[in-house]
């Protein structure tokens, strides 16, 4: 019989494999002494850069087209600009190296310029992207004892003369001059919202009421019951500056440095998050603008900025290869102060641990999360990520917690310590007025962001919250008004461009 | 500093910090909500049937001993109307089962519930510390999963029963999303969030425990002074699924909801209808699959037990074979079974296991009631 000790029984462990397969001679050219090991398989020097080049195109191409996975021999030809995310990280830093060689470098070959095959007039020889923007969103204001590195960055991005550098603010989530700067309709009535109750209860003050976008971000970060929300609401934030950027610089597409190993940990960070729902997007997105545009301001009509992530087949070590053997200067990321307990950084040293003892596990949750699909339609967009959000949420929520007795009078059991006088007179008691509610307009994630609290009671800073009501940022607010005459409740607005009227009316227009 | 009141009745003096919630509440508040929200998801999902037979699978450990507590208060309290039995595999495993069947028989005559104990040895003929000392432990829980599958059916079919009950909890499932995830099981994970599995012609299984955290049995059935064993089987040395216990324990911590949110996660995806239809075509073993998947493969039954299978034998009665006749590997891998059919047909005096009777409508046994 076993004794169940592992240390003298070898079966009572998984066994770890070796950590290449066969032999330490390149798998693709057969001759040159193997240099790195990418998943038990061994690349020498020459042949791993066209190895991570051939993925980062086989993942990218496909949508750059207009129409997703379509044909792409007539060339390829984006229906807009092109923005590129630069976190200062490594998988965007190799992403802006891969963006530039691949689609900005002239050819070249010993004896000089090569001509391009067809001429340089050939429809297939003509820029993907007609412009190319950087941008960077510098999240130093929401955290204390963080530097700001926007010109470590803009040094980077100067080397490449083919990109126009946007630098923004975190702050600027709560900027109306930002707002308006990108063609968004200028706010009349600015929201806070209550995060003290888990209907986020919503209350208004006046344009110029609101402190500075600086106060407004802080005061919203302060307000985050968890550590595990301050990332979460960063990076939803960053995401939205992102987008936005995008819409404004008339971008059809949005470049993400994520490698596979970033995009695995961040499918499972937002899976622990209650972001089942919007798993396909955390991969790939289109996300539409609702606001309005000024075609002032805009070149191109806003419209679906699609949301590419192309190092998703690529690993964080092959990225770090490719950084290292080409010399690429990484800024680098800094985890915010505390964030070490947060969801996402234990997700990140999960998988990184992970990775080491079975390397294959990174791409098997890629793979396994490119096969899911939302169960149900989306009952809505949530105001503040975006993002598609199911209906039902709350009644969810409100039936496998209770979290409230009010609805006690109706039950057919009832504690028996609980005082009959009160439950006599509550259904009679008639309710004071409430002030509308944020939580039906948000999704599951967001929601749970804002009201999820840690069992070791909540990280939100007293000190830091200036006011009961927390500001909302800028999309949020010029997404509803209250119409005061319907006893407080909120209309979710958006302004119907000609087009979309037409749309709605087309099958009965005659003349199309 | 004065005692904090408890925030859902505001009257009593909070006892305990809620894991689901946080909230501070007291005690006869706990016990309300976390049977309501039992009695929530049973109606919800509609488990059962008015005169429904349920046979609750207890394991004499902290969730099967809570489950069946919280099932005979239910029924009793919303009038399910249900006939409740418990139902108890013995695998043979010294040490780990011994105790906790005394757990369920003090259960038995606690709750006033019929009681039906099934041994491995009883079924098939060997215990789990004799499949061990011939298989080792790398394969073990091939043999546990596959006899206890079966063994709980024939239980259930002996009592007559239309349900089996299972004391899974909200920590399990959220750690089946994560694990089958991690694993690429994409069959699984289509399915592992469901509340009732069901195939056809067989036995509903269901888990009304689905939404429970386990500290929050541990914590009522420390409130209620429900006594049961923690006992860790002793022969799963199952590295892998210690990794996911382990990162979802620490997402707990950081974040107490992190357990629901990913069971609505689980819950708010599927499988996209492309990949089933290439999984339909790529099906071949039954045996690989999934408990759903696996009964709609099953149109036949064995030969050799009437059980339920796609083959001619049922994988039981593979693996029974392949212990009988020393070559355990056979039921496991291309090679063992290479290996016994080259070692000849089956010999005539092989033990087998009893002809399979599904549920009729009357018990099929005796079943052990209080004295």
């Amino acid at each position: 019989m076993s004794c169940g000790n592992p240390q003298t029984e070898q079966d009572a462990l998984m066994i770890r494999r070796k950590k290449f397969d066969q032999a330490r001679t390149c798998v693709k050219c057969k001759t040159n002494s193997g240099s790195i090991v990418v998943r038990y398989a061994v690349y020498c020097k020459e042949c791993f850069f066209p190895l991570v080049a051939s993925k980062f195109r086989r993942s990218l191409e496909p949508t750059i087209n207009p129409i997703t996975d379509g044909p792409r021999r007539r060339g390829l030809k984006a229906s807009g600009n092109l923005l590129l995310g630069l976190s200062g990280g490594l998988g965007s830093t190799v992403l802006l190296d891969l963006v530039n060689r691949t689609y900005f470098k002239e050819p070249s070959t010993e004896n000089g310029i090569e001509k391009p095959r067809g001429g340089k007039d050939h429809p297939r020889n003509g820029s993907v992207w007609a412009k190319t923007a950087v941008c960077y969103v510098e999240t130093c204001s929401a955290f204390s004892g963080v530097r700001d590195k926007t010109e470590e960055i803009r040094a980077v991005v100067d080397k490449y003369d083919r990109f126009d550098f946007i630098p923004l603010r975190i702050e600027d989530a709560f900027d109306n001059a930002w707002w308006e700067n990108i063609g968004g309709p200028p706010t009349q009535q600015e929201f806070g919202v209550d995060v003290t109750n888990e209907d986020l209860f919503l209350s208004t003050f006046a344009t110029g009421e609101t402190d500075s976008p600086v106060s407004c971000l802080k005061n919203y970060i302060a307000s985050l019951p968890t550590q595990t929300a301050v990332p979460s609401a960063v990076q939803t934030l960053t995401r939205l500056l992102l987008l936005h950027t995008a819409m404004m610089t008339a971008s059809s597409h949005l470049l993400l440095g994520t490698s596979l190993t970033s995009l695995s940990i961040s499918l499972i960070s937002s899976i622990s998050q209650g972001g089942g729902f919007v798993v396909r997007e955390e991969a790939q997105e289109e996300w539409t603008p609702r606001m309005s545009v000024d075609s002032n301001t805009t070149e191109r009509k806003a419209g679906t900025v699609r949301t590419v992530r192309p190092l998703r087949d690529i690993g964080m070590k092959e990225c770090g290869i490719w950084a290292w053997w080409n010399g690429l200067h990484i800024v680098g990321r800094e985890r915010f102060p505390g964030g070490r307990q947060s969801i996402g950084a234990l997700t990140k040293d999960f998988i990184i641990g992970l990775e080491r003892d079975y390397p294959s596990t990174v791409s098997t949750i890629a793979r396994t999360c490119a096969k899911l699909a939302p169960k149900e339609g989306a009952d809505s967009i949530c105001l503040i990520c975006e993002r598609p959000a199911q209906y039902g949420i709350q009644d969810w929520k409100a039936r496998i917690s209770i979290r409230s007795f009010e609805d006690l009078s109706s039950a057919s059991y009832r504690p028996s310590h609980f005082p009959e006088r009160i439950i006599k007179t509550s259904p009679t008691t008639p309710n004071p007025p409430r002030s509308p509610s944020l939580t039906p307009l948000l999704c599951y994630a967001c929601h749970t962001t804002l009201t999820s609290r840690s069992i070791r009671g909540t990280t939100t800073n007293s000190s830091m919250i200036r006011r009961q009501s927390v500001p909302l940022p800028v999309w949020v607010n010029s997404r509803f008004d209250i119409d005061e005459k319907s006893n407080g409740e909120i209309w979710a607005r958006t302004q119907m461009k000609g087009d979309q009227m037409k749309a709605s009316i087309a099958e009965f227009l005659l003349n199309g | 500093m004065a005692p904090r009141t408890c925030a859902l009745c505001s009257t009593a003096k909070a006892m305990l910090k809620r894991p689901k919630t946080g909230q501070q509440i007291c005690r006869e508040c706990f016990f309300y909500v976390f049977e309501t929200e039992v009695h929530n998801t049973i109606t919800q999902s509609k488990l059962f049937r008015l005169g429904d037979r349920v046979a609750i699978g207890a394991s004499g450990g902290k969730d099967s001993t809570v489950l069946a507590y919280v099932m005979k208060t239910l029924n009793e309290r919303h009038n399910y109307g249900l006939d409740l039995f418990l139902l108890s595999i013995d695998e043979g495993i010294t040490g780990y089962r011994d105790d906790s069947l005394e757990t369920v028989k003090r259960n038995q005559q606690q709750y006033d519930m019929p009681l039906k104990i099934l041994s491995y040895d009883e079924l098939y003929g060997w215990t789990m510390d004799a499949i061990v000392e011939q298989v080792g432990r790398k394969n073990n829980c091939t043999f546990c999963g596959v006899f206890r599958r079966q063994a709980l059916d024939r239980g259930a079919a002996m009592l007559a029963v239309d349900h089996i009950v299972t004391g899974h909890n909200a920590d399990d499932i959220a750690e089946t999303v994560l694990m089958n995830i991690m694993r690429g099981d994409i069959a699984r994970l289509g399915r592992c969030t469901s509340i009732c599995t069901q195939g056809e012609d067989t036995i509903r299984r269901s888990k009304p425990f689905k939404y429970a955290y386990e500290k929050e049995i541990v914590m009522y059935a420390y409130f209620k002074k429900l006594d049961y064993f923690s006992t860790e089987c002793i022969y799963s040395p199952d590295a892998y699924r210690g990794h996911a216990r382990a990162f979802l324990k620490d997402l707990e911590a950081a974040r107490p909801s992190a357990i629901i949110d990913i069971i609505h996660s689980g819950e708010a995806f599927e499988v996209r209808e492309d990949v089933k239809a290439t999984q339909r075509v790529q099906r071949k073993d039954p045996f690989s699959l999934c408990w759903n998947d696996w009964f709609m493969c099953l149109s036949e039954t064995c030969q050799r037990c009437g059980y339920m299978s796609s083959n001619e034998l049922c994988k039981a009665c593979t693996l029974l074979e392949g212990l009988e006749r020393g070559m355990a590997n056979s039921g496991i891998t291309d090679r063992g079974r290479k290996k016994m059919e080259a070692d000849g047909p089956t010999p005539n005096n092989l033990r087998t296991i009893p002809f399979y009777n599904p549920p009729s409508g009357n018990p099929a046994v005796t079943i052990e009631t209080l004295a």
